[in-house]
């Protein structure tokens, strides 16, 4: 059967590209070393496939059909359509059809309902991480895209669950292939709110401490906290996932740090493969 | 609560075409959107507030973004200055 090849987290944001310039040096350098250690840390993993776990940014979804979750399960995906992500090095993404549709079928059994994409845009959310990490080979990637942008959301405790029934569809799919999980998005950020520019250092550590701890309390503090820390910030579902394949065990924080210039709590972590 | 054609608007407008289009002509499109007259009057002002009441913090800031306006002031926008 395949294996699990662990889990890895990283922010996203638009400014990370649009306004790096206006980064300060320091904090450019910092980010730069998160990136590419996290992606030495995922091509050491050897991944065949990558499960990419992130929001859709208005790309895929518009208020006639805005999926709670969605896997792509199509050969092949587009590159990001945001002009300011010309740069990316891909335009069309090969996908693992035959993982993704596994996914989609295990999720069925089990009682959870996905919405199926035969193709999608990976807009800056799924590719700024892919971008930014410079991976010595982009794996096949099955999007997951949750809804962390339009309420209602899907629950943390279900994107949770989400994450465990990720981790035993991978080990029930036949063959040897190496699979991991990146979820991308958070930590605090608020967009095209009163407050857009805030980052909530306090929370974005304490969420990182929890992640380390027990999965149940953690939930509980987000639940509690995530309504009064930006919008943004309700892209830790993604990381929920990915906490929720491992197990809810192996976290560890690669950095973290507050950036106002891209208006981002940027976290870093990865979780070993056990 | 969400205006739904004020949303297609700034979901349409993430399209470079449609954006250039909406920049040379803004009163040719908007046209194809049966937009309330008063969503029409806080489009002219960019009264944010009016706006974000309407649709995704999302949309609305691409929106902004879109026709030119510096987070700075879309912020200031947005908390009524």
């Amino acid at each position: 059967m395949a294996s699990f090849a662990g889990a890895f987290a990283s922010s996203h944001g638009p400014l990370l590209v649009r306004e790096w310039e206006a980064v300060p040096a320091a904090q450019k350098e910092r980010l730069t070393k998160a990136f590419r250690k996290l992606g030495r840390r995922l091509d050491a993993a050897k991944p065949d496939v990558l499960v990419v776990v992130s929001p859709d940014h208005w790309s895929n979804f518009f208020l006639d059909n805005y999926p709670a979750i969605c896997i792509g399960v199509g050969a092949m995906n587009e590159g990001p359509p945001e002009p300011w992500m010309k740069a990316f090095p891909h335009r069309e993404i090969p996908g693992h059809p035959g993982f993704a549709l596994h996914l989609a079928n295990q999720s069925m059994q089990q009682g959870f309902e996905p919405a199926l994409s035969h193709r999608l845009r990976l807009d800056h959310g799924s590719c700024i991480p892919l971008w930014r990490m410079e991976l010595e080979r982009l794996p096949a990637l099955v999007p997951m895209l949750v809804n962390s942008i339009e309420p209602p959301m899907p629950s943390l405790a279900r994107c949770y669950e989400w994450g465990s029934l990720l981790r035993k569809a991978i080990e029930s799919f036949p063959g040897t292939a190496r699979i991991g999980i990146l979820a991308t998005g958070g930590l605090s950020h608020s967009i095209g709110e009163p407050t857009m520019g805030a980052i909530h250092e306090d929370f974005d550590r304490e969420t990182l401490r929890l992640f380390g701890s027990s999965e149940k309390d953690l939930v509980h503090y987000l639940e509690r906290e995530l309504p009064a820390r930006g919008n943004g910030s309700e892209e830790v579902r993604n990381w929920l996932v990915a906490h929720g394949a491992a197990g809810g065990r192996g976290f560890e924080l690669v950095d973290y740090l507050p950036v106002p210039a891209v208006i981002v709590g940027c976290g870093f972590a990865a979780w070993r493969a056990q | 609560m969400r205006d739904y054609w004020l949303s297609k608007l700034f979901f349409d407008l993430q399209s470079p075409q449609v954006a250039a289009e909406f920049r040379a002509e803004r009163d040719r499109v908007l046209a194809k959107y049966p937009l309330e007259a008063r969503v029409k009057q806080a489009l002219a002002e960019n009264d944010a507030p009016f706006l974000a009441k309407r649709t995704n913090a999302y949309l609305l800031r691409y929106y902004f973004f879109t026709i030119g306006m510096k987070d700075a002031e879309f912020v200031r926008r947005l908390n009524g200055g």
